[in-house]
């Protein structure tokens, strides 16, 4: 059997080579038969990308696709640099 | 000495817009004027680095109310269309840098940027060198030639305030919360030493989306990683204050 690590920085690599995703921040994490994607994406098509491009990677895992969609609406609180 | 009044520059970096998302930045840019002076975009704009998102881009910053200066990332050289990319964004009114430096004139005083995408290397004491195989040689040369020519157009500008805008990281503050095996890719100290030699007030990049906003350079120059998935918002504005 492939060792987890293995199985991981496939998918890892997958994500961030696979031209639908090109994402280079996720953390893939493989327990068992369980795989766990985290980080953070700009939007809901990218997360279901890269949950689609993880299972193709490693169809025989349980995916928990656990990557967080963050809004950067608001600029924000500005900063004085004295 | 001449008095400087405050500027504002809005920063964000890692856009990474692909061709589904037009029209949702400009979206948040609106009313930009009344916040800020100058946009600076800290590169990986695209997604691919394809033409077709390179357009997305430009149009999502075409015309803007205030100066638009970026510089590109590592996803913008993807496709090799680097150069492309740099001019349907020039065509759209954006400054591009590319290893060389722009002045811009806010209010009264006279804003130099100089900057580009930077390069790899990792940090003092833990960091490649020019030595062994010609792959390793030619890999931390592209980062010294890079800090080279900024360090030259930082010198050579006659302005009034001095920012260095940059894709890659000049120093390993503002990587924290990066894995450590990977901080010889997001950037390298060579940078920073660059602009502590020449001087300027505050250095922008991106390209650690897990990594911190704040840092410094050995020097005492403020760093900002100013990576949306850093930021969390949709661009920092910092303010340097009037002397
Ligand atoms: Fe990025
Ligand atoms: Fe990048």
């Amino acid at each position: 059997m492939e060792a987890p690590q293995y199985v991981a920085a496939r998918v890892q690599q997958a994500l961030a080579e696979d031209t639908r995703t090109h994402e280079l921040g996720i953390h893939v994490d493989v327990r068992g038969d369980q795989m766990f994607l985290r980080g953070k994406v700009s939007g809901a098509e990218q997360r279901e990308r890269l949950g689609a491009v993880a299972h193709e990677a490693a169809p025989g895992l349980r995916m928990h696709n656990e990557i967080k969609i963050v809004d950067y609406g608001e600029p924000g609180e500005d900063e004085h640099l004295d | 000495m001449s008095i400087l009044t405050d500027l504002r520059i809005a920063a964000a970096g890692d856009l990474h817009l692909g061709e589904d998302a037009r029209g949702s930045y400009r979206e948040r840019l609106k009313g930009i004027e009344e916040r800020a002076d100058v946009l600076m975009l800290a590169g990986d704009l695209t997604r691919h680095g394809t033409l077709e998102e390179g357009r997305v881009v430009a149009d999502e910053l075409r015309d803007l109310p205030v100066p638009a200066v970026t510089v590109l990332g590592n996803h913008d050289y993807h496709s090799d269309l680097q150069h492309e990319i740099a001019a349907v964004l020039r065509d759209a009114g954006v400054i591009v840098l590319d290893d060389d430096g722009v002045v811009i004139q806010c209010g009264d005083s006279k804003l130099g940027v100089v900057g580009g995408k930077g390069f790899g290397g990792g940090f003092a004491g833990k960091c490649a060198s020019e030595f062994g195989e010609r792959e390793i040689k030619d890999f931390v040369g592209h980062t010294r030639q890079i800090a080279d020519a900024w360090r030259v157009a930082l010198k050579e500008m006659q302005v009034d305030r001095r920012v260095v805008l940059s894709h890659y990281s000049p120093v390993k503050e503002t990587l924290e919360g990066e894995p450590l095996e990977i901080y010889p890719f997001l950037g390298s100290y060579l940078l920073a030493e660059a602009v502590d030699t020449a001087g300027a007030e505050l250095i922008l990049h991106g390209h650690a989306h897990k990594g911190s906003e704040k840092g410094l350079t050995p020097g005492g120059i403020r760093v900002r990683n100013v990576a949306l998935p850093v930021l969390g918002r949709a661009y920092a504005v910092y303010c340097l204050n009037g002397g």
